[in-house]
């Protein structure tokens, strides 16, 4: 029997299932469209294939409540930073980029959280930002990295809506910016927006699936916090927490199931 | 964490005394509704911490667009109107009140009309204190314009600190100022023991109120930010009145009995929240049951204690306005407010505050200028920020507020532990 944890994220729905060492031994991810029941079927038949899932689930995320089999939900902040914490095993400063959320965590000594912060209501700077102009460039994500490996400078971009940073990027290219130095710049503004969360006091963890997607993003935080780094996995951490979180409590307490 | 499906703590208990409040705010439109259509009285606009007492004793009927803008808000229809109001050339990143109430008037619409009223009340005057902020001027202003009847107000300066004699002759002597023209459209002569009739009435309203908003230090509490903030409709509207007296009478005394009867206005009461900053009229009732699911209390705020002018005294009418007026928090600096807050949150025994960043009242946003890392350093009490709005529904993502309130319980639970 594994316990599943199954993150429903405004973008991509993560699963992560973990053995009775709580640890993670197998992961799947899906896109979660527009329709989260849909999703975590996906994400629960998928490791039904070869596993024996324990019921409830554990879930977190935008969707977390949107699922018909059982589960026991939890706040992905939460749950990310109970992940972090068992990880890691001291205090840290957690940065998270998802699709839509850029959320701070300072986790203390004793794996409390301390503080949190997340993105104003705005897109820019998060996964979603991202999407948007690589849809418009008509260039994918891995094309994205390869081009940042071939700038010579940085340009810098503006704009923090997505729709007018597309808007600033079509007139640099017009001024006779290169493709590879206006990526770097849009991984930078990414960069630069989380750092207006909060300072990071700690040891800073960076996690999410921008990061796990885009390891440039990585590097460039590692410019400015050299001990930095980015955990394997780091987008399914969320899910893994959730499952930390609570399945001793649930075993331990006999909490309801859901219908 | 949350398990499903426990027992529904999102069923509130309501008030008996909602029922006295609807009955003593009815009568209040309905004074306003008589003016209106037969002229008996005349009518003179206000803002929400305006001379509301000086305009009772001399025979108005007051009305409050401030109060209108939030039952806009709170009728969820104010993201209805405030395009109106920036197609006027407003912006949207003004006061969300003065954009959805003018937006409203432009359309011809209003809450009101379910209560009998054509439109909002037609003003002989209009009165403002810029001691809230700036944009009332503007606000009263498209009024004065459009009606072409006279406006009067009271400049107040902003972030005091001292309150000092020099700003207190100010105010009171633009109290004294504005009588002439209070005169000439109320066709009466300023009467002093009128006015210090209101202004006795006024302090003791506010009184009142103060004791049902000290009620919430009891331990459950017995009353809300989401209650309080409806049950301020006769402080605000009928404060320097009978009505407002009578009334908070009445609230007082259920109060006192819940306490008396261990009845708490959230259920299974655990943290207690400390709220700055405006309401989300749009979203009172279902944050109200997210916080009960939650086992958590709003138990004081920055707005609902506001309204607390206890320095009203009638035997000094005049100046004793002019310092409950400059008193009020938000006209005061930083530093006059962080040691409210302080006194608050140790009154109240507050394990958490809430910062509402909203997007368009920057003087109800204390957190724009550090104020809530100054507070963390000194008192240790964990706080949450959300970007909202007052009434423009529109700059609040709610998904994501949920998870960031159910985070910062999680945050406070671990803390307890």
């Amino acid at each position: 029997m594994y316990r599943l944890g199954i993150d429903l994220g405004s973008s991509y729905t993560k699963g992560v299932l973990v053995d009775e060492n709580n640890q993670m031994i197998a992961f799947h991810c899906v896109k979660s469209g527009y329709n989260f029941k849909t999703a975590a079927k996906k994400i629960i038949s998928h490791f039904a294939e070869n596993y024996e899932i324990e019921y409830p689930v554990f879930t977190c995320g935008y969707g977390r409540d949107e699922i018909e089999e059982p589960y026991v939900s939890n706040s992905e902040l939460s749950a990310l930073s109970k992940s972090v914490y068992d990880i890691y095993n001291k205090a840290c400063s957690i940065i998270d980029i998802g699709g839509q959320d850029t959320k701070f965590i300072q986790v203390n000594a004793l794996g409390q959280v301390e503080k949190f912060k997340m993105n104003r209501k705005c897109a820019a700077g998060t996964g979603s930002f991202l999407e948007e102009i690589a849809f418009r460039l008509d260039i994918t994500p891995e094309e994205f990295t390869k081009f940042a490996k071939e700038a010579t400078e940085e340009v810098k971009i503006n704009s923090f809506c997505t729709v007018f940073a597309v808007s600033e990027i079509i007139g640099l290219i017009k001024s006779g910016a290169t493709l590879p130095n206006i990526i770097i710049g849009i991984y930078n503004s990414i960069v630069l927006r989380s750092f207006e969360l909060s300072l990071f006091e700690d040891h800073l963890v960076i996690t999410g699936g921008l990061p796990a997607m885009h390891p440039m993003i990585v590097s460039l935080f590692k410019n400015r916090y050299p001990d930095s780094d980015s955990p394997e996995h780091s987008q399914f951490l969320a899910a893994y927490g959730s499952v930390l979180l609570t399945s001793n409590n649930y075993q331990e307490g006999g909490i309801n199931e859901s219908s | 964490m949350s398990e499903h499906v426990p027992h529904d703590k999102s069923e509130l208990v309501k008030l008996r005394s909602v029922n006295d409040l609807r009955t003593t705010m009815g009568q209040y439109f309905e004074r306003l509704r008589e003016a209106t259509e037969t002229g008996s009285r005349k009518i003179a606009w206000c803002t929400s911490v305006g001379p509301a007492e000086l305009l009772y004793s001399m025979g108005f009927e007051v009305y409050f667009p401030e109060n209108h803008g939030a039952m806009l808000g709170a009728g969820k229809n104010a993201d209805k109107y405030i395009p109106t109001a920036v197609a006027h050339g407003y912006s949207p990143d003004i006061c969300s009140y003065l954009t959805s109430d003018i937006g409203a008037f432009l359309q011809n619409e209003t809450p009101l009309q379910k209560s009998g009223f054509k439109s909002i009340p037609r003003p002989d005057i209009l009165v403002y204190n810029t001691n809230q902020c700036r944009e009332v001027e503007d606000w009263f202003s498209f009024y004065a314009r459009h009606f072409n009847v006279p406006i009067v107000g009271i400049q107040t300066p902003l972030c005091i600190s001292d309150l000092n004699p020099e700003i207190i002759k100010s105010v009171s002597d633009q109290y004294h100022r504005i009588i002439t023209e209070l005169e000439k459209v109320a066709g009466r002569t300023f009467d002093i023991d009128r006015f210090r009739e209101a202004v006795g009435l006024s302090h003791d309203g506010c009184v009142l109120w103060s004791q049902v908003l000290q009620k919430a230090t009891h331990i459950p509490s017995p009353i809300n930010f989401f209650d309080s903030a409806i049950h301020m409709g006769p402080i605000v509207v009928m404060r320097g009145t009978s009505h407002a007296v009578d009334y908070y009478k009445i609230l007082l005394a259920e109060l006192e009995e819940r306490i008396e009867n261990n009845i708490s206005a959230v259920p299974e009461e655990r943290f207690r929240i400390y709220w700055e900053g405006m309401p989300l009229w749009y979203k009172l009732s279902s944050m109200a049951k997210l916080f009960a699911t939650l086992d958590t209390c709003i138990v004081a705020s920055t707005y609902c204690n506001s309204w607390i002018f206890d320095d009203l005294d009638p035997s000094d009418p005049f100046e004793s306005s002019a310092l409950a007026y400059c008193k009020l928090f938000i006209v005061r600096s930083e530093t006059v407010k962080e040691k409210v807050l302080v006194r608050l949150f140790k009154e109240f025994t507050i394990h958490g505050i809430i910062y509402h960043e909203s997007k368009t009242c920057a003087r109800n946003s204390n957190n724009r200028f550090g104020m809530q890392n100054r507070l963390i350093k000194q008192t240790g009490i964990p706080y949450l920020e959300i970007n909202g709005d007052l009434n423009d529904p529109r700059c609040y993502s709610e998904e994501q507020s949920i998870i960031a309130i159910e985070t910062f319980i999680d945050q406070l639970e671990g803390k307890k532990n």
